[in-house]
């Protein structure tokens, strides 16, 4: 993989790549969502919010195992084989990096006047 | 007798999951756009309908908040425009 996202080396296994990522991200995000709704409970004192605080960790719990198992079926992530995971993380970080090097987008992406008006408004006169 | 409004910790943390489990809702939503696997999407949007579901729950219960106020319709002022309050 090089800094040129133009050239076809990089597109060589990129969409694994780019699930793995995305998977992590998703379980990273599932993670936080049982810790930060398990906190909240703990400061919880109506019962109806309780509930549904309750409610929404056990929904939470549940789908943080879904994605693990799906992940680990999938060899984007390995508890078990540490040596594998060290190899993941490493890789993805080298190529994340890389792409974070890379010139992606236009300078300006302000994209200013397109969303803030009418679109005929500053033509004005009859033709608005 | 029960109070009226939610008390003040728990009010701001159920601000604080409401605004993740958006976040949540939003990404999930935006990443079924790219990924490739279909498994790893599905999963996806079976956390966008929960996530939903999640979240008009927990509108509900915010609505009981002792800062509670009126929902306008959409902001105001718009935030893009050159002279708005979030320039």
């Amino acid at each position: 993989m090089n800094n040129d996202y133009l050239d076809p080396i990089n597109a060589l296994n990129m969409p694994e790549m780019a699930d793995m990522t995305l998977a992590v991200d998703f379980l990273m995000r599932a993670k936080e969502g049982v810790r930060n709704t398990a906190i909240a409970l703990t400061e919880t004192v109506s019962p109806e919010a309780r509930s549904l605080l309750r409610r929404q960790l056990s929904q939470g719990i549940a789908l943080h195992q879904e994605i693990t198992d799906l992940m680990m079926r999938k060899k984007w992530f390995h508890p078990y084989e540490l040596t594998e995971q060290y190899q993941l993380d490493q890789l993805a970080a080298k190529n994340t990096i890389m792409i974070g090097q890379m010139n992606l987008f236009p300078d300006d992406t302000s994209r200013k006047g397109m969303f803030d008006r009418t679109p005929d408004e500053h033509v004005g006169g009859h033709q608005a | 007798m029960k109070p009226r409004t939610l008390a003040p910790h728990e009010s701001m943390d159920l601000h604080e999951v409401l605004n993740f489990k958006t976040l949540c809702l939003a990404k999930s939503k935006l990443m079924q756009g790219l990924v490739f696997d279909q498994e790893l999407k599905a999963l996806m949007q079976k956390d966008v309908e929960q996530s939903i579901q999640a979240i008009q729950e927990l509108q509900s219960v915010y609505e009981s908040v002792p800062f509670q106020a009126p929902v306008p319709e959409s902001r105001p002022e718009p935030i893009l425009n050159d002279g708005g309050p979030l320039q």
